[in-house]
């Protein structure tokens, strides 16, 4: 049992290259050196030896939890990011499937599972197994070579706080080795060559070309129409909007509506609430029953709408500050708005009333699309209010507000 | 461990074991008979009485059926560490003799005409549309009979096979045989897996004949590797307990076991998730119909159980090491798993009795201890004279080594 070159001093040695001649040579020998205490030393074989790990007293590896870890992560990333994207940020209906359904969340979130686990067991094995690392001193054997046919090799570091070149050597030739081979440190076996480095600062260079290529090409006009790959999906079988069609008497592809159809919400069945009339009649009670709250919404409501022509009490005329401005102008063709106090208004039911604000009347322009039919009868209130408060008597007068009154 | 042979020690005596089998076989025709009894008593029509046999008839023969899976996959992958217990595995395989006279009731049912169990017993029912009558060919009581016979044929043959020359190697020590075992393996997982398909098919999924999934022969074989694989655990424990297995099976095995344990447990859930997925996504009514009675209500709760108990709770509870590496863990999760891949059969059956709500009663219970007794009587009968483990087998070694890491 001879070494392969002659005892040197330890100064500049990595370590001791040792190699054995069976799996269970090399098994019994891991016994021994963690037996006698060794803690920076490995084992290199060409295939897994049973049971090394308990022979060489390794430490349970935690790279199970991180797998899952990333497991259970990538199945609540999964849960999570299905329900927001498709049934909360921007809910699609599809197929009428519920927007919040686990079923359709269990085969993404079973993939990203497996995806996230095997990417945490792939790159966890290689980072906890301290690599990527180019170099070690036991490439510097030409024996180390058989390492990955039919070698068994132990290699003791110098990095141990117990090394020691002379006794690592017998312990290792007492433990069974064929061949016990210092290695030296190589001041560059750390490092890879800059060959290395230039050459993937090369291909990361050269794969931003596909990219910009790309771009480029996307950005020019072309002369020519585009190719297009998947004819059947770029020119689907089927009837496009405004398209024509041979089966259909009025030739077109789409079909109107049918007759009288109205778009949802917008029924407006009850007759006493949309067209102030009830049994054919004017109303003569509110479709609501008036609150104050109506009657607050009625006074904006005529501010807004109604007091430009009328004015704010509803005298007419030229009360209003669109009337004042035309009769100011001049123009030739102004009516002037009607004072809404005059007997004739007054006696009309409110039906009517809200008839006029909704249809107009002789000049007055229809207001039924720009103002919603609550509020309607809520201007109309307002009306009546204001009708009420310019034929007032002492008797409408509440009792508190007299003495303000000018006699 | 025992490699200084002493075959005595692994055999169940056969006296005992005979007059064992004998007691049970008595025990269980009567359980058998008590449940007839009770569930007519709650329908007197019988028609609950014949879907509670068949649940208890499909549960018994998918545990033998998974054990004859588990001896084929073992001789196809020439399997070292699984010797010890396939002993086991191929008497519980070939206990599907048993099951073969049991089939007699399901099979007198369709051939008189009772069309109570099996809508499409009745020539008739094919008259709706014309779907069915395309099936009437298949579906029908002579060849549904012929086929289960052929079933049976087939399943007893290769199992006995693999039973007897695993045996006659006990006595002559001939590597040779382990060679023909190996050699027949592979177009016996075949033959295995299409007449299991086409059992499952006539047997459960002919109880709604309008529907039709074409994973369920995959769902059956998935729940009977979890089913076979629980009790040849249980019947491990018992056995090493017992003394004929004691030092024939080492902490490891059970490890293994449970390992495949887990992985058909991750399987049913796959495939049954699967089946209803497409079902569901599709939203087709042929296909929903069969899910509808089981979606809510009390079968509802069921189906939620089947979820929580038969993949999510095992899964978890088994995805850990020691676990696996503990006798007493590994008997609790096998006995919970073989409830659960009952609770599985019971679901995949009663449904076509009462839709509504599961009919459970005493009577289920008696037919299951009946039929269990049976079946252990079959087993026991099947000890005789035989050793628990291949003595002889030229991998026993590995099987007594072999450690996982």
């Amino acid at each position: 049992m001879a070494t392969h070159e002659p005892h040197r001093p330890s100064a500049g040695l990595a370590g001791l290259l040792a190699e054995f001649a069976s799996a269970e040579a090399v098994r019994a020998a891991a016994s021994s050196l963690r037996n006698a205490g060794w803690t920076h030393w490995d084992v290199h074989s060409p295939f897994p030896v049973h049971s090394i790990e308990s022979a060489m007293g390794l430490r349970r590896t935690g790279l199970p939890w991180l797998v899952l870890a990333a497991g259970l992560a990538g199945v609540l990333l999964a849960a999570g990011m299905q329900p927001w994207t498709n049934g909360i940020d921007y809910p699609l209906i599809i197929s009428g499937k519920p927007l919040l359904s686990l079923p359709t969340s269990v085969p993404i979130m079973f993939e990203l599972a497996v995806l996230l686990a095997a990417l945490a067991a792939f790159g966890g094995a290689l980072v906890l197994g301290g690599l990527p690392r180019y170099g070690h001193p036991a490439f510097s054997s030409l024996h180390f070579r058989r390492a990955t046919t039919d070698g068994f090799f132990v290699f003791l570091s110098a990095e141990d706080p117990r090394f020691d070149a002379a006794a690592g050597q017998a312990l290792l030739q007492s433990a069974g080795a064929v061949a016990v081979e210092p290695l030296q440190l190589d001041a560059s076996s750390g490092r890879a060559p800059s060959a290395v480095y230039w050459a993937l600062a090369t291909a990361a260079v050269l794969a931003l070309l596909p990219p910009v290529l790309v771009t480029w090409y996307r950005a020019r006009p072309k002369p020519n129409p585009r190719i297009h790959l998947i004819h059947d999906m770029d020119f689907q079988e089927k009837y496009l909007p405004q398209g024509s069609s041979p089966l259909f008497a009025d030739g077109r592809a789409m079909r109107p509506p049918v007759p009288g159809t109205i778009a949802r919400g917008t029924l407006e069945a009850d007759e006493h609430l949309y067209a102030g009339k009830v049994a054919g009649q004017w109303a003569a009670r509110f479709p609501v029953p008036p609150t104050a709250a109506m009657m607050e919404r009625g006074k904006s409501r005529y501010a807004i709408f109604c007091a430009t022509c009328h004015g704010l009490v509803g005298e007419g005329g030229v009360t209003g500050i669109t009337s004042a401005r035309a009769v100011k102008r001049r123009e030739p063709n102004w009516v002037l708005p009607l004072s809404l106090h005059t007997p004739a208004v007054r006696e009309q039911p409110v039906g009517q009333l809200f008839h006029t604000i909704t249809h107009g009347a002789r000049t007055m322009p229809a207001h039924g699309a720009q103002i919603p039919a609550e509020d309607r009868w809520a201007i109309v209130l307002y009306v009546r209010a204001l009708q009420r408060s310019q034929n007032a008597t002492l008797d409408d007068v509440p009792q508190a507000v007299r003495p303000q009154l000018r006699p | 461990m025992t490699d200084a042979l002493n075959p005595e020690k692994t055999v169940i005596p056969s006296s005992k074991a005979g007059a064992a089998a004998a007691g049970l076989l008595l025990v269980g025709l009567a359980g058998l008979c008590c449940a007839d009894v009770m569930q007519h008593h709650q329908d007197t029509s019988g028609v609950y009485s014949l879907h509670s046999y068949l649940v208890n008839f499909c549960f018994f023969t998918s545990v033998s059926l998974g054990a004859l899976l588990f001896v084929t996959l073992q001789h196809i992958a020439r399997a070292g560490w699984s010797v010890t217990v396939r002993r086991a595995a191929e008497l519980l395989a070939d206990n599907l003799a048993v099951m073969f006279p049991l089939l007699l009731p399901l099979a007198v049912t369709v051939l008189a005409g009772n069309f109570t169990l099996y809508p499409w017993t009745l020539p008739e029912w094919a008259d709706a549309d014309h779907a069915l009558q395309q099936k009437q060919a298949y579906l029908n009581p002579v060849f549904f009979v012929a086929r289960s016979v052929g079933y049976f044929a087939v399943w007893c043959l290769m199992a006995r096979y693999f039973l007897r020359l695993s045996v006659r190697q006990d006595r002559t020590g001939d590597p040779t045989l382990t060679l023909s075992m190996e050699r027949l393996s592979p177009p016996a997982l075949i033959l295995l897996v299409v007449t299991l398909t086409l059992a499952s098919c006539d047997w459960l999924m002919s109880l709604w004949p309008h529907w039709w999934s074409t994973i369920f022969g995959v769902y059956f074989l998935a729940g009977a590797a979890v089913g076979a694989l629980a009790q040849l655990i249980l019947l491990v424990v018992l056995l090493e307990r017992a003394g004929p297995l004691a030092g024939e099976v080492t902490i490891e095995h059970y490890h293994d076991l449970g390992k495949l344990l887990l992985a058909s447990v991750a399987f049913w859930g796959y495939i049954a998730f699967s089946q209803y997925l497409l079902i569901w996504y599709a939203n087709i009514p042929e296909e929903t119909a069969w899910y509808h009675p089981r979606h809510s209500g009390p079968w509802g709760w069921v189906s939620v159980g089947l979820l929580v108990g038969h993949l999510v709770l095992p899964l978890f509870a088994l995805l850990s090491r020691w676990p696996k590496r503990n006798r007493l863990s590994l008997a609790f999760w096998a006995v919970w798993l073989l409830v659960m891949h009952w609770i599985d059969i019971y679901w995949l059956v009663m449904p076509a009795y009462d839709p509504q709500r599961p009919p459970f009663g005493l009577g289920d219970v008696f037919c299951l201890l009946g039929m269990g007794a049976v079946y252990m009587a079959g087993l026991l009968w099947r000890c005789r004279n035989r050793s628990l483990v291949p003595l002889q087998d030229p991998r026993r070694h590995e099987a007594l080594d072999f450690h996982n890491d």
